[in-house]
């Protein structure tokens, strides 16, 4: 199961002016596991996956997927290869309707998208395509909602679009930014429940900062701290390490809910 | 009271059509771009040079002027544009005021300095509750409501519109779906420089054509680009209309004040209503 080797970075870096957001970051990621990378706002995890996705080129080091050299490689390309990803803000399209949504992140891999004529007029309306988006949907529970514009649907259910419009666009791998910021509790467990089904198809990396939420959906963990990888390995064990302890949380349990407790303390003023 | 409305209208459509590709330009690619004006003078001289190869036909000479156009902003987008792309805007002011200047340079030295009057090319008029209005004027009015619906059923019906509306939204999210969204934003600036060149052209027989026809229009361009909400189609068809009757309105009281009144409505919106970039 864990052979493969999906997804590395080498020596990965970031700096934006004197500031070093990731910092020669080594990092594998294995073919059909649920990886978590957790750390405090502003530890990197953002940034990580900005440069994974290629919204912006890194300072130094290499990614390869598939071990093929995509350091370079367009972000519109590396989701045609497979690595697709969401973000902390949810970014649907809020003056489209819902399946309009889904259209613009079904299109791209229907035939149409190569047929200049069709793919001008009328092709929201081809069988296909709105079939498609409409599986789509169903696999998120918003088919009732498809025709509404998207800006009148609660966050919970914008998260659910996203990651619908994710899961149409195929991906090998599938990168989540804090999927789980500001939804509520029902909504988050709606959310967890999907990515349970959901993981067993495809390879997942799950950025979270309250470690509580992913503990058992991930089965590898990985820590950010001030731009580099401080510890990596089975979700409790890394709770348990001692630097993370530490340099991190400074906290003397290694039970989940009391690590919860104590970042969530140091985030308070 | 009707001539004077119909002017407003005339000029507010005009200001539409010009209007629409700055407005999308900014709003896709959060550039000013001046050189929008050079391709509407452009336009304007395209048609006074085909108009003497087809024999004064019209419409056969608008067409070719506004398709000439389309080499020169697929030139502006590539290597201007392009390159300013995340760069910050005063560079973006900077440089196209450049291809601007340059432009209209070119011009003089092609076309000379000369402003070249046109005559009314329907020549009719028609007669609505007493008043004569030319039928031009008309057609104008109606070409540009035409192009606003034209543009509407554009963005709500097909793929590449509905890409564009997004990425309006949120650029690095349509690229997180694999669409190559710049390539949709090229496209559609070349449409919007298209419509510059119509506006030129329509405009044309209504002023007269010379080298520094572009600026004028440029700054109430700008007027109604910022009244209408950056990148809102919608919007800069109704401040089009709008500072278009105000025009005609102030126009006709006291004419050295139809422009002035533009910047005072403008300044008195900005107040209420600040601009979100």
């Amino acid at each position: 199961m864990r052979e493969k080797v999906i997804l590395e970075t080498q020596n990965l870096s970031k700096q934006f002016g004197g500031f070093v957001a990731v910092e020669k970051v080594n990092y594998k990621l294995f073919e059909g596991e649920t990886a978590g990378i957790i750390g405090p706002n502003g530890a990197g995890k953002s940034t990580f996956f900005n440069l994974l996705t290629g919204l912006f080129p890194p300072t130094e080091g290499k990614i390869l997927f598939f071990n093929q050299d995509i350091t370079s490689t367009q972000a519109e390309h590396r989701v045609e290869l497979g690595l697709v990803r969401t973000f902390q803000l949810v970014s649907v399209f809020d003056s489209l309707s819902v399946i309009d949504n889904l259209i613009l992140a079904v299109t791209r891999f229907s035939p149409i998208f190569t047929n200049k004529f069709r793919f001008f007029f009328r092709d929201a309306h081809i069988k296909n395509i709105t079939e498609r988006a409409k599986e789509a949907l169903n696999r998120v529970g918003l088919a009732d909602k498809s025709h509404i514009l998207t800006s009148e649907l609660s966050y919970g259910d914008k998260r659910k679009l996203e990651i619908a419009m994710a899961l149409a666009l195929n991906p090998k791998v599938l990168l989540l930014d804090e999927p789980f910021a500001g939804l509520s509790d029902v909504e988050i467990k709606e959310l967890l429940n999907l990515l349970h089904k959901v993981k067993k198809s495809l390879t997942l990396i799950i950025i979270e900062h309250k470690i509580s939420r992913i503990v058992d959906l991930v089965t590898r963990l990985s820590v950010m701290h001030e731009g580099r990888i401080i510890a990596e390995g089975n979700p409790k064990d890394v709770l348990c390490n001692e630097t993370v302890r530490r340099v991190y949380w400074g906290g003397e349990s290694c039970s989940v809910d009391g690590i919860t407790d104590s970042s969530d303390r140091r985030r308070r003023p | 009271m009707i001539d004077t409305i119909a002017y407003g209208l005339t000029i507010g459509g005009i200001l539409y059509i010009i209007s629409i590709g700055l407005s999308l330009t900014f709003g896709t690619m959060r550039i000013v771009n001046f050189a929008h004006a050079l391709v509407y003078t452009v336009g304007a001289y395209v048609l006074v040079a085909s108009l003497s190869l087809f024999n004064g036909h019209f419409i056969a000479a608008s067409v070719v002027a506004v398709l000439a156009v389309i080499p020169l902003a697929y030139l502006i987008e590539r290597y201007v544009i392009r390159r300013l792309y995340g760069e910050s805007i005063d560079y973006a002011i900077i440089a196209t005021y450049a291809v601007l200047l340059i432009g209209v340079d070119a011009i003089k030295w092609i076309w000379g300095a000369i402003p070249i009057p046109l005559s009314d090319p329907v020549g009719k008029a028609w007669n609505i509750l007493g008043v004569e209005l030319p039928l031009y004027r008309i057609i104008i009015i109606a070409l540009s409501i035409c192009v606003f619906f034209i543009l509407e059923l554009f963005f709500k019906y097909t793929i590449v519109g509905k890409i564009v509306v997004a990425g309006l939204e949120d650029k690095e999210a349509v690229r997180s779906l694999g669409i190559k969204v710049d390539r949709y934003f090229s496209l559609v600036f070349v449409i919007g420089s298209c419509l510059a060149a119509l506006g030129g052209v329509l405009y044309a027989p209504i002023t007269t054509v010379h080298p520094y026809m572009g600026f004028q229009v440029l700054l109430l361009c700008f007027a109604v680009v910022l009244v209408g909400g950056l990148g809102s189609m919608r919007g800069t068809f109704l401040s089009a209309f709008a500072l278009g009757m105000v025009m005609a309105v102030t126009g006709r009281f006291w004419g050295p004040a139809a422009e002035t009144m533009v910047f005072v409505v403008m300044a008195i919106v900005l107040i209420f209503k600040p601009i979100e970039v």
